[in-house]
């Protein structure tokens, strides 16, 4: 194919897409890098993607289950096989009236994606698992400033002053899951003479980095940021000029009044940060030649719409939107559709696939992204039958594995699996495989085409990256999106009247007068242009539906949504006594174990350059409370499950939280299942039964529960 | 003779690793076929320090590769005469097909860097990207820095930097060709 060059393409070991080159020689990926033209960094995880690749425990071809669900036994099977089996469900699930019972749990990589368009095609839903990660940080600043910012991208970090503060609040992009060029532009930024503030409760590389750290209780950021929101306000530290000019004429007095009793005292007692702490960072933000925050781990304890929603107003006070290191508000380039376009389920007539008791209430939120699937609680209530998953391993690495296992294996009165079909594609061997009917051999970026399109464009430089293959692809694989095109042309050939992924591609980058031709000559980026800087200002609107910046959110009123809550998420506010610790889940960079696509790799659990293990961190100070030496084996319990770790004791963590790196626990693969290791989703509940008042402050406790220790 | 030197800048160093496996990657140190954790070759290992006490802590990363010895004991320790540092560039090659295994410069390296092909019979180690640099390029740990970390000159040039940016030299790790640097705390 290409003989001894550096080919560009993008990276796909994490979500982030980065634009990197391939050295190819003869056929062969020797090395990869980031690519100078998206101004080219690649992290550890992306260099060990050439492991992946060519890993000899690489799926290979079809398979199809032969023992029971979770024994993990298979025969080799064709495609054609396999193609019959999953088109004859759909079919059948169609017949009976029952087409919205399927889904998909994938990350979509545009909302151009071909497997999308399949399933809207199918009458199914998809299932994004973005409601629980991020999408209320997108909701806010929509609400708030109606901006579309992308998820996973963080400020401008290049265009931070010298005099400017970068706020991290339980963010760890020296792990890169953003572009990997933002740990190099961080660090410039400092160098240039912007301070660096990281909130965590754990010390981690960029608390190393930090002007100053500030451990925080898990989930009390809203509470803290409330209390900076009150000294600023009540001080007259905010920026009263842009507030006047942009601000929804009443909502400025109505903040006044909601903030009066958020006083960095009161906030304090929730947040743990010490009121002169509070008053500090207020003052570095009213000092500050800029401010940009971004936050990750934060927005997933259960008040992720809280949280939000003072990040957003703290914004919008200190007049940091749209300028040299504040919070970007990026424009759309829009793609073409690739006509006839299937409907998108109607979620008004056929409910979201959210269980709990506060459904009803949770459905007055305006969620521009349908909101994932519980899958066990789906299965148990009989309203998922058919489940396709890509990129994703909910048996290991989404809250409730324990709950979605058992799912996967229930019963109907006639003694058949109440989940009808389950189908996986995946480039390693996967715990989530083990559940599977069928499993598909994927393939890796190295192998396949993959338009990665984000319309909201601009904090890598670009909007639209080429993924193209290298190299022959190995084995029988197949990308999950050819897929999903050649099942589409047996079903629904109305919509699947292109030729093939090239041709969707190029009809969709048509509405930008792109192709992939284009594309590739130029370099595998697109963008629009250059940034441009308070572009409101030539608007002389913001995209509101007042033209203005909605501080209160008037259209929650009915449940009490209107002003941020100051409250821990319930998940930590109650159990206190029993489960005495906060436990914390977290990454780092050598590790992206939430996929197969990584987690198998020889390279990232090497002990020199990945990581092997993951002991449960505590502080010194509580192990001695508990008798607890380093090393001991102790039992981590929650209310819903438990796991044996060994103790690491460490300073780097808040005492009365425990840490645990995130995605542990694997049983398949020869790599993966090295040690012995547990996997922290064991202990978090499963998010369709924990429901209460998490959905209406913005999702569940994801990444967090409390727990208690003992040897 | 010129002494062609890495310098490792403390206050950028965020302990990654992306060097250790681009290191792998350009030097094809990865057997893809039966390569297991914990039994790969390394030109590089990163190590950090956390001081202090919480919440007051400090911590820093660096790396750690063959640092190019002004008097290497491997040179001294070896057999076969297959190791010697070159008189244009103050780089310590090893010399694989004049290797006999005898990894007596495994022993005596104080650094703990060279590792063995049981495979191949020979000791092989960072050689600062020798085929690289002598066409003007940057090792490749340098090039793939994902902080910017690293960089790559002559090492009295690289001082000169280091004192232009008011870093200081650590002298107790800068005993030898690698350069460590860092600002002074405040």
């Amino acid at each position: 194919m290409h003989r001894n060059e550096w080919i560009p393409t993008v990276c796909y070991q994490c979500k982030a897409e980065c634009a990197i080159l391939a050295r190819v020689e003869d056929g062969v990926v020797k090395e990869v890098k980031g690519n100078p033209l998206a101004r080219g960094k690649m992290c550890v995880k992306g260099m060990a993607g050439v492991t992946t690749l060519y890993s000899a425990e690489r799926l290979k071809y079809p398979l199809k289950r032969v023992g029971e669900r979770g024994e993990g036994r298979f025969e080799r099977i064709t495609w054609d096989e396999a193609l019959d089996i999953m088109e004859k469900k759909l079919r059948e699930l169609r017949e009976r009236g029952e087409a919205h019972t399927f889904t998909y749990s994938m990350f979509p990589h545009s909302t151009t994606d071909p497997k999308w368009r399949f399933v809207n095609a199918a009458g199914g839903f998809i299932s994004t698992g973005l409601p629980h990660c991020d999408s209320a940080k997108i909701m806010a600043h929509l609400h708030t400033f109606g901006c579309f910012p992308n998820h996973h991208i963080a400020p401008m970090y290049y265009t931070v002053p010298k005099g400017g503060l970068m706020i991290l609040s339980g963010r760890h992009p020296f792990g890169c899951l953003d572009d990997a060029c933002v740990p190099r532009d961080i660090l410039n930024a400092k160098a240039r003479g912007a301070k660096l503030v990281v909130i965590d409760p754990i010390f981690r590389s960029e608390a190393a980095k930090a002007d100053w750290w500030i451990p925080i209780k898990p989930g009390g950021d809203a509470a803290l940021f409330l209390g900076v929101c009150h000294y600023l306000l009540t001080n007259d530290l905010y920026d009263k000029a842009f507030c006047e000019k942009w601000v929804r004429p009443g909502d400025m007095d109505n903040l006044m009044a909601f903030i009066a009793d958020k006083t960095p005292e009161k906030m304090s007692r929730i947040c743990e940060v010490p009121a002169a702490d509070i008053v500090r960072l207020a003052k570095m933000c009213a000092e500050a030649k800029s401010v940009c925050i971004d936050a990750f781990k934060s927005i997933m304890y259960g008040n992720a719409m809280d949280w939000g929603h003072v990040w957003s107003i703290l914004l919008v006070i200190t007049g940091n939107l749209d300028n040299p290191g504040g919070q970007p508000l990026p424009e759309i380039a829009p793609m073409a559709p690739v006509t006839p376009v299937p409907p998108a389920p109607n979620l008004k007539e056929l409910g979201y696939h959210r269980t709990g008791p506060d459904k009803n209430r949770f459905d007055h939120y305006n969620f521009i992204l349908e909101p994932t699937w519980y899958a066990a609680q789906a299965v148990k209530d009989g309203t998922l039958k058919v489940f396709f998953a890509s990129e994703c391993n909910p048996a290991l690495s989404e809250m409730g594995s324990g709950e979605w296992r058992k799912a996967m294996t229930m019963r109907d009165e006639k003694g058949d699996y109440k989940l009808e079909l389950f189908v996986v594609t995946e480039i390693m061997p996967s715990e989530t495989m083990k559940w599977a009917d069928l499993v598909l051999p994927d393939q890796t970026n190295f192998e396949r085409w993959e338009l990665l399109y984000m319309p909201w464009w601009y904090n890598y430089g670009h909007t639209a990256a080429l993924c193209r293959p290298v190299i022959e692809p190995l084995h029988e694989t197949r990308h999950a999106n050819r897929v999903m095109i050649e099942l589409g042309k047996r079903m629904f050939p109305e919509y699947f009247a292109f030729k093939d992924d090239l041709e969707y591609y190029d009809i969709e980058l048509s509405g930008v007068g792109m192709s992939v031709e284009k594309l590739m000559d130029g370099g595998g980026l697109w963008s629009p242009g250059t940034a441009g800087f308070r572009k409101y200002e030539d608007a002389g609107k913001f995209n509101t539906a007042s033209g203005k910046i909605e501080l209160e959110w008037r259209m929650y009123a009915d449940i009490g949504q209107q002003w941020p809550s100051p409250e821990l998420p319930l998940e930590f506010r109650r159990g206190e006594k029993e489960f005495p610790f906060i436990l914390v889940n977290f990454r780092t960079i050598f590790l992206n174990n939430t996929g197969a696509w990584s987690q198998n790799n020889a390279q990232l659990r090497d002990p020199v350059s990945g990581l092997d293990a993951n002991p449960v961190v505590i502080n010194p100070i509580d192990a001695k409370r508990l008798g607890i030496a380093e090393g001991d084996m102790v039992t981590v319990a929650s209310s819903t499950g438990e796991v044996r770790l060994p103790v690491a004791l460490s300073q780097r963590i808040k005492p009365g939280c425990a840490g645990l790196i995130h995605g542990f626990g694997q049983t398949m693969g020869k790599v993966a299942a090295r040690g012995n290791w547990a996997g922290d989703n064991e202990l978090i509940a499963d998010a369709g039964s924990h429901l209460d008042e998490q959905d209406l402050r913005g999702g569940e406790a994801h990444v967090a529960t409390r727990v208690n220790i003992h040897k | 003779m010129k002494q062609l030197s890495i310098m490792v800048d403390l206050d950028r160093c965020i302990g990654c690793k992306t060097c250790i496996v681009a290191c792998r990657n350009h030097h094809g140190l990865v057997d893809h076929e039966n390569a297991m954790p914990g039994e790969m070759s390394h030109y590089i290992r990163v190590e950090s320090e956390l001081t202090g006490t919480y919440p007051d802590l400090a911590e820093d990363f660096w790396v750690v590769m063959c640092q190019h010895c002004k008097k290497p004991p491997c040179i001294k320790a070896c057999p076969s005469g297959a190791i010697a540092k070159d008189a244009q560039t103050g780089i310590v090659r090893i010399d694989k097909e004049a290797c006999t295994g005898a990894k007596k410069c495994l022993a005596k390296c104080p650094y703990d860097v060279i590792q063995f092909d049981a495979a191949g019979n020979f000791a092989h180690k960072c050689d600062l990207c020798y085929d690289r640099v002598i066409h003007g390029l940057e090792p490749v740990c340098v090039e793939v820095c994902l902080a910017d970390a690293l960089r790559f000159g002559e090492k009295e040039i690289l001082l000169m930097h280091a004192e232009a940016e008011g870093k200081e030299l650590i002298k107790k790790r800068s005993t030898q060709s690698i350069l460590y640097v860092k600002s002074p705390r405040r």
